[in-house]
């Protein structure tokens, strides 16, 4: 039983290392007509890898945070303590949140207009997995 | 956070290359965090690239190498 899920684990980290490594070759190509370079195929390979084994690191220290924080859904604050070891890094990526969640509020607003019923179950401003979760209904 | 056309990683990979790696089953991530994952790997990538390639032009060279990459790569991992 170990085997076989061995197997398939190994075949799912080759088909994602081969995602990373063409939207890898993408960006770098992207990178290359802004600053007018060439990048080698060996350094797209040796980013594709670090990327991918970054993942690792960046998975379980994701884990770990929402652990921390006693839930088991990783959630955008547990993606900006991950950026915290730079700060335009940081400042980067608490921006696209903030738009992601003024996105969601406008959402909501939506909605609420377009149901007549009142729901007084949701919590306003932080939030949190409720709403999203109902999208990533698509995983094989 | 429209570009012209920019590649970037979807969000479905995302997903799947972080649970790759969870220790716990039941550990899930929420569809903003995956758009944020997708964001800061993207960064990631794309910093390494840069990096790279500015220090090929400090050396006077257009191509860039794995000997430029290493040398960035300490400071690349420090700041993530």
């Amino acid at each position: 039983m170990a085997a076989a899920g061995g197997e398939e684990r190994q075949l799912l980290a080759q088909r994602l290392k081969a995602a990373v490594h063409y939207t890898v070759g993408c960006l770098c190509g992207e990178v290359e007509e802004e600053k007018d370079v060439q990048f080698s195929k060996q350094i797209i390979a040796a980013i594709s890898d670090i990327t991918f084994r970054h993942c690792e690191i960046f998975a379980k220290d994701l884990e770990m945070f929402a652990r921390h924080a006693k839930r088991t859904t990783i959630t955008t604050e547990d993606v900006k303590l991950l950026a915290r070891r730079s700060n335009s890094l940081l400042k980067h990526i608490t921006k696209m949140s903030e738009e992601l969640a003024s996105s969601n509020m406008e959402q909501k607003e939506k909605k609420k207009k377009k149901s007549s019923t009142a729901k007084a179950e949701r919590t306003p401003g932080e939030q949190e997995s409720a709403v999203t979760e109902n999208e990533d209904s698509n995983m094989a | 956070m429209a570009e012209r056309g920019a590649s970037g990683f979807r969000k479905d990979t995302v997903d799947r290359l972080l649970r790759l790696h969870f220790r716990d089953g039941r550990t899930r991530v929420n569809a903003d965090a995956q758009l944020l994952m997708a964001e800061f790997l993207k960064v990631f990538v794309r910093e390494a690239a840069s990096r790279a390639a500015r220090q090929a032009q400090a050396e006077d060279l257009r191509n860039v190498e794995t000997e430029q990459l290493e040398k960035v790569l300490p400071q690349l991992l420090l700041d993530f």
